[in-house]
């Protein structure tokens, strides 16, 4: 492949198709940081890029990790935006210059004193941009850059590299999972797979290759054209919205809006899995992260949780399941006060997984792992380890050290390390983060799956389209407070933000609707004369 | 809790200090507490470092400090008297002891141990003021030019450690709720438990310090001799100060030799001002060393004077 200068390059594929190993290559760290066996040759302006100087290339090639948590090297902002160029061993004057460039640029002025340890993620990040740019490369290859961001402070991200492309003319190359939100940045879509580049083009023929070919790689809008059989596919919520309004002008809309009713509350006399009764929780800092939250989830449902980073989601997660003891107020596992209850302990009934799973990982193999938990809760194996890891598809990795397991299947193991007790409670926090949508998917039908066979699922997300497909309940909470819940259908469904892409597709057109899936069952036999293929197929 | 014990920008006259002026000035401090063993002498290093301290807004993290010197300090008044017997003034005997032999308490072992336990206040009181006023960076900033390499060390070390303190709370979490309980257990399995922890800590550390050195090779570290950027500007102040410093540890030293700012407890309690030197040898160093917070007390009220120095 060839890449010309000022092209925006979306990368995109699953997890493992060698996305970031060929960022690193175009960066230059493969092979000379990686090692490794290699053939073949790159070439940066028409010279062997191994035998470019690696000063030179760093002037000319900076590259953005996932996660900026792993970049940072200093205490202080300027400081780190300084690293790079002590680096290159620039002469003072020309240091001051660029530091200053850079953060008046990116907007950082107000940060330039401050610590790094005290800035959000979303900051950091731009951190890590900033330390990158001041090193005035021409190409920049970023990797993921968004996968540890909330949404908004993604969209912030990427807004800003799409300035950098067009209003400072620098190559960008980005790999991606998050296609929705910059599917249409790019000028140029290349999607891999295997480790093999399999398509290659603009970004309404990548549209069209990805959905001929059955991938859902490509954002929900352009998907659902293509499954209804469009020969130009929108990939923006902006386009999307003008071809559906022509589309659906003078046609009748079936019944209006169909807010399902979510079915009558089986357990209306049981009491509830978990009960949240008036729970307020302060820090000892003093700041009161929890007010006046009231919450029950009974067997068989799926809660999803959203909210911006800091309104509480976390800590209500801990307080659940018996982490964090409640300032007033009660939470009720089964009617029982945990609180109270010292002596019992939590982690039979309620399985808690934190947003890291490597913070589980530290036995020899995978099995070791789940059987750690079985012991110190005292039981035996009967054939629950083997139904796990089957059905979580990490048998074959049984006696494999789980360190050396791809982050998908480390997060797996994590999950059956805490199922092995069979607790009738899950509780997740933020599991959807970094995961690719083939992981999703499998994550998201293995959780609803739970779910129908009586536990009851609660997890926390940024991801609204995760939300959308799977939850049977929606809580959105804001600065320590639920300000809306519901089921999916009344709670996105009335909002413009927190919305889903179909439903922001649909909103005004066709009320309602929220999932890929709902779309094309409701709007497809509208669209009569045009031929309509089954969701199913595609699926 | 923690962080107001660690240093925080809040744009104060003693922050706007250049780092080896700072560093000056707390070190006189520190080497006059440690030499000078008057109580006099101990009493008004305490007084001008408080001063420095408040200038620097700095009393309620003081006040941190102040409740671990504290119990360190009774804990000196109480132990030393026992233990030293070289007092002549005794005003209690005990009864004999197998190891200790027979307790006594003399007056000048209280006064010894009064005097240390002042002498350790000045010392956790000066780095409390060092967290105060001296940016870390900068600090380090200042050696990197000729320690570059141990430099960068400390400071990935400083970065890490607040975030391994965060993560190791979140493993403990989630060894918790795994079953593991912390508080049951003999010694022996409590030092397993916990060591399962740090076991985890440690992985994932080693995981991410790949990451981290990635990032620094896209960054082209080590592809060449580095430069070193420096934003500390010297401002007049800096040279008063430093002379100012200068100035007390100059005397102080000088007093020590002619045998000022010393003080004899044993066996006998020595007089506290052995003569006018004594007193005017105090002054001295205590102006010199009180010149910050004046200066800075000054530029509050004066802006001409800021502008100026």
């Amino acid at each position: 492949m060839s890449i010309k200068e000022g092209e925006f390059v979306l990368v995109a594929g699953a997890s493992g198709s060698g996305k970031s190993s060929l960022a690193r290559v175009l960066s230059g760290l493969i092979p000379d940081f990686y090692g490794g066996r290699f053939g073949g040759k790159v070439y940066f302006q028409e010279k062997e890029m191994r035998a470019i100087d690696r000063r030179k290339l760093a002037r000319q090639v900076g590259m953005v990790f996932q996660d900026p948590e792993k970049q940072l090297v200093m205490n202080g902002v300027e400081a780190e935006i300084a690293f790079g160029l002590e680096n290159l061993g620039l002469p003072q004057k020309e240091m001051f210059r660029r530091v200053a460039e850079v953060i008046s640029f990116l907007g950082l002025t107000e940060l330039r004193q401050e610590f790094t340890a005290n800035l959000s993620g979303g900051q950091k990040q731009k951190l890590v941009l900033a330390a990158v740019l001041a090193m005035q490369p021409r190409v920049l290859v970023l990797d993921e850059p968004t996968s540890q961001l909330d949404p908004v402070a993604a969209e912030d991200f990427f807004n800003l590299v799409k300035r950098l492309n067009e209003e400072m003319g620098f190559t960008i190359i980005l790999i991606e999972q998050r296609l929705e939100r910059c599917f249409h940045l790019a000028d140029r879509v290349v999607i891999m797979e295997g480790g093999r580049v399999v398509q290659d083009g603009a970004p309404d023929q990548a549209a069209r290759w990805a959905a001929g070919s059955g991938l859902s790689l490509i954002p929900p809008v352009a998907r659902f054209f293509s499954v209804l059989g469009f020969a130009s596919l929108p990939v923006t919520v902006k386009e999307g919205r003008r071809q559906l309004g022509q589309l659906l002008s003078g046609r009748p809309l079936s019944g209006g809006p169909d807010l399902r009713k979510a079915p009558a509350s089986s357990s209306a006399g049981q009491t509830p899995l978990l009960e949240v009764k008036n729970l307020w929780f302060t820090y000892p800092n003093g700041r009161e992260a929890l007010q006046d939250i009231n919450l029950k989830v009974s067997a068989g449902e799926f809660v999803a949780i959203l909210g911006e980073n800091g309104s509480g989601k976390s800590t209500l997660l801990k307080n659940m399941v018996g982490l964090l003891q409640p300032g007033r107020g009660r939470v009720l596992i089964k009617g029982s006060d945990m609180s109270k209850n010292r002596g019992w302990h939590p982690g039979r009934l309620v399985a808690y997984l934190s947003q890291n799973p490597n913070d589980y990982l530290f036995q020899d193999t995978v099995e070791d792992e789940l059987l750690f938990t079985m012991k110190n809760f005292g039981m035996e194996d009967d054939g629950i380890v083997d139904g796990l890891l089957k059905e979580l598809q990490i048998g074959r990795h049984r006696r494999v050290n789980p360190r050396d397991l791809s982050s998908g299947e480390r997060q797996r193991v994590a999950l059956a390390s805490v199922l092995v007790t069979r607790p009738e409670l899950l509780v997740l926090d933020e599991p959807t983060r970094g995961l690719d949508y083939r992981l999703k998917a499998g994550l998201g039908s293995f959780l609803a799956g739970r779910a129908a066979a009586g536990a009851g699922v609660v997890l926390v997300t940024h991801d609204v389209e995760f939300a959308a497909e799977y939850a049977s309940r929606v809580v959105m909470m804001f600065a320590g407070r639920i300000v809306s819940e519901g089921t999916r259908h009344e709670t996105l469904g009335q909002s413009v933000f927190y919305s889903t892409q179909i439903g922001k597709l649909c909103r005004g057109l066709c009320d309602g609707i929220l999932t890929f899936d709902e779309a094309v069952e409701r709007i497809g036999p509208l669209l009569s004369g045009i031929t309509v293929a089954r969701a199913g197929t595609l699926k | 809790m923690l962080d107001k014990l660690f240093y925080k920008e809040k744009g104060l006259f003693l922050q706007s200090l250049h780092p080896l002026a700072a560093l000056t000035y707390l070190g006189t401090l520190l080497v006059l507490a440690l030499a000078f063993t008057n109580p006099l002498y101990l009493l008004g290093i305490l007084l001008v470092v408080a001063l420095a301290i408040r200038a620097a807004d700095g009393l309620e993290a003081w006040e941190s400090y102040l409740k671990i010197a504290l119990f360190m300090m009774v804990l000196v008044m109480i132990i030393n008297p026992l233990v030293v017997h070289a007092g002549k003034t005794v005003i209690w005997q005990g009864p004999h002891i197998p190891v200790f032999g027979r307790l006594t308490v003399s007056l000048e072992a209280i006064c010894y141990g009064a005097a240390m336990s002042v002498r350790l206040l000045d010392i956790i009181s000066v780095f409390c003021l060092y967290n105060l006023i001296v940016h870390p960076d900068k600090a380090l900033n200042l050696f990197s030019r000729f320690a570059g390499k141990s430099v960068l060390v400390i400071s990935l070390a400083t970065r890490m450690f607040p975030a391994m303190v965060r993560e190791m709370e979140n493993i403990r979490s989630v060894q918790q709720m795994r079953g593991v309980d912390f508080r049951k257990g003999s010694a022996k399995e409590k030092v397993g438990k916990y060591s399962s922890l740090v076991n985890i800590l440690l992985l994932s550390s080693l995981e991410d310090s790949l990451e981290i050195a990635e990032s620094m090779q896209a960054r082209a570290f080590g592809s060449g001799p580095r430069t070193c950027y420096s934003r500390n500007l010297w401002r007049p102040r800096d040279t008063l100060f430093l002379s100012g410093s200068a100035c007390a540890l100059g005397a102080g030293i000088w007093g020590l030799l002619h045998g000022f700012g010393s003080y004899t407890f044993y066996p006998q309690l020595d007089y506290l001002i052995s003569g006018p030197g004594t007193v005017a040898l105090l002054l001295i160093v205590l102006f010199s060393l009180s010149i910050p917070v004046l200066i800075g007390w000054g530029c509050g009220r004066w802006h001409y004077l800021k502008s100026k120095i």
